[in-house]
């Protein structure tokens, strides 16, 4: 008899627990305010030095170095802004078009070599494929800094020193995109392919009307990653680059940080201003779009 | 039905015959042509880069003049040089904190935007700590140190609000290395944080769900599905992180040129020095073959040690 009225007991209890009215441990409270608290921090942390150049930026030369910091920006000289590109000697929108010119070019190269090599790993059958697939994945190991050397003297035999074409060679292709790829051709269905076959498509067909569009999630966060990997980066650019007019951004900024001195600080910022401005606007139209790219690539790889 | 399904027999259309081929070789030839372009690339800018680098072990290279065959010279070299082992010890230093600073503040982030909250709170939270991911390296690590200046810097006026005492960021041999692994966490730990999000989004609910009507408290649930369903994540963003952290030139090099006296001296920056500076490529290529045996050795220790703790369903 007891154990029959017992029996709703229990699950009016299990009920209560399951939509959250049970009593918390006092624990799990201290657990949500740390958490909340480390979040706000870390944020402002985040935010913090971005809104700092961007409010210095905008201050007077003159003053850009005094303390105490503004973080918001209360003086808006634009003429900052206006100096850095208009100025003789530093070419900034030279710069800007050399690196937006060498990411699209490492990009749209990467995004072509790595589908179509993707695309004939998962969905043709030719002798050897599994062969130069692995040899492919073991390649994925070999970490940047040990080719860099050897590298730097192939580039330099081929006369392509203080030349684009040195940056965006080397970065044609890339192991992890064509694994990423990969698993997105593979969970394509099959019959798609059979279908276009049979209807008397050939390969190149299928790949570019038929299969490259569906696959677009995986290219936009192999695109995005690329492109902001090649937007970035300073060591291969001060490797290769010798003559002023060919410097990609990032290495201008270091460069000619230098150059500028202390006196012209603000503008330096604005300088920097420039080179991340492009970045985020376009993260703050695409975000979801980013940050889910990022996601897949880090679920699959 | 099988026969419908069997994709084998649909061999394609009339394409192939119009230039007289069979199907299989004409499936043959258009795989070979798909992955040339990738091959080649991979061929003359990594496979063919890490002969040469194993054949620079054994010369003595400045480019300008012809390689020079010195045996073991360059390996004997490497145990005999003070500044290797430093770098190699400021290397171990900033991996380990740059990648447990990372991969716990990621979590930890990643559990914080995870919850239940406003969507506009998410948004906010989501952009502030994500977006130093897509900044430029180089240029933020400019405005790091104008921040981190000793006497006018920003940190060290707010420090003084509160009555600490300026710290040496960068110019201090004890203090620079923690400075470069502040910003390194800065611009990564975001990253980190994404991939935790994807990682802790793709456990499904009902497993909460149903332990909380078990009775488990927040901790068990933490130890007891979190973690273990977690454990495929947390294996990829340390083996990359290990990777990454170890190769780090961008930051260093901006904050502190490597210095003061080598306290930064990162193996990328050393390598840099010895290969493009100092021009003795035979030897700068063979530190490069040590960290890659290093590496090699370290991430096949961790898919050995993976099989022990990492769950894939």
């Amino acid at each position: 008899m007891t154990s029959i009225q017992d029996l709703p007991k229990i699950d009016l209890q299990a009920e209560k627990k399951a939509k959250g009215f049970r009593k918390r441990s006092p624990f799990f409270y201290v657990g949500e305010v740390l958490l909340w608290m480390l979040l706000i921090i870390m944020a402002i942390i985040e935010f913090a030095p971005i809104s700092w150049l961007f409010a210095n930026s905008l201050r007077d030369t003159k003053v850009a170095y005094n303390l105490p910091p503004s973080f918001w920006p209360t003086d808006f000289q634009w003429i900052n802004y206006y100096n850095v590109i208009a100025s003789p000697q530093i070419k900034f929108m030279l710069f800007f078009w050399n690196s937006m010119k060498i990411a699209a070019a490492v990009t749209v190269g990467t995004l072509l070599t790595c589908s179509m090599a993707a695309f004939a790993f998962a969905r043709l059958k030719f002798p050897g494929r599994d062969v130069i697939f692995f040899l492919f994945l073991a390649t994925f190991m070999v970490p940047a800094t040990v080719v860099l050397i050897p590298t730097f003297i192939i580039i330099s035999r081929m006369g392509l020193l203080d030349n684009h074409l040195a940056l965006i060679l080397p970065a044609l292709t890339s192991a992890f995109g064509i694994f990423l790829l990969r698993q997105s051709f593979m969970s394509l269905p099959e019959a798609l392919m059979d279908a276009a076959k049979i209807d008397g498509a050939g390969f190149f067909r299928i790949f570019f009307v038929i299969m490259l569009p569906l696959v677009g999630p995986g290219l936009s966060a192999l695109g995005i990653l690329t492109f902001l990997g090649s937007w970035n980066a300073l060591l291969g650019p001060m490797l290769y680059l010798r003559s002023n007019d060919n410097f990609t951004f990032p290495l201008a900024i270091v460069v000619l940080q230098g150059y500028m001195g202390t006196g012209n600080r603000a503008q330096v910022l604005a300088g920097i201003m420039i080179s991340v401005a492009p970045v985020l606007i376009f993260f703050l139209l695409a975000q979801q779009f980013i940050i889910q790219g990022v996601a897949i690539s880090g679920l699959k790889g | 039905m099988s026969a419908i399904n069997s994709t084998e027999g649909v061999t394609g259309g009339a394409y192939h015959k119009k230039r007289g081929l069979t199907y299989r070789s004409y499936e043959t030839l258009a795989g070979y042509v798909f992955v040339l372009p990738a091959v080649l690339a991979i061929l003359f800018f990594v496979v063919i880069p890490i002969f040469i680098a194993i054949g620079l072990v054994f010369m003595k290279y400045d480019i300008l003049t012809p390689p020079v065959f010195v045996g073991f010279e360059n390996i004997k070299n490497i145990f005999k040089d003070p500044r290797l082992a430093n770098s190699y010890l400021v290397t171990v230093k900033f991996v380990l904190m740059a990648c447990i600073i990372n991969n716990v503040l990621g979590l930890l982030l990643a559990m914080g935007v995870n919850r239940a909250m406003h969507p506009a709170f998410k948004y906010v939270f989501r952009t502030a700590l994500f977006f130093p991911v897509l900044t430029t390296s180089a240029s933020l690590a400019v405005v790091w140190s104008y921040l981190m200046s000793a006497n006018r810097g920003v940190l060290n006026y707010l420090l003084s609000l509160v009555g600490l005492g300026p710290v040496p960021w960068l110019s201090s041999t004890s203090f620079a290395i923690n400075s470069v692994v502040i910003y390194d966490v800065w611009r990564a730990c975001g990253y980190m944080m994404i991939l935790y999000l994807a990682g802790l989004q793709a456990i499904p609910r009902d497993y909460y769900e149903a332990a909380e009507i078990d009775g488990a408290d927040r901790f068990q649930l933490f130890r007891f599905i979190t973690l273990p369903l977690l454990s495929p994540t947390i294996f990829f963003c340390v083996v990359t992180s290990i990777l990454g952290a170890s190769q780090v030139f961008d930051n260093a090099w901006v904050l502190t040129r490597g210095g003061p006296v080598d306290a930064t001296r990162l193996i990328a920056l050393y390598i840099y020095e010895k290969g493009f500076k100092a021009f003795e490529m035979g030897y700068a290529s063979t530190i490069s073959i040590t960290l890659l045996l290093i590496l090699l050795t370290i991430t096949l220790i961790q898919f050995r040690l993976s099989k022990k703790w990492v769950n894939y369903e």
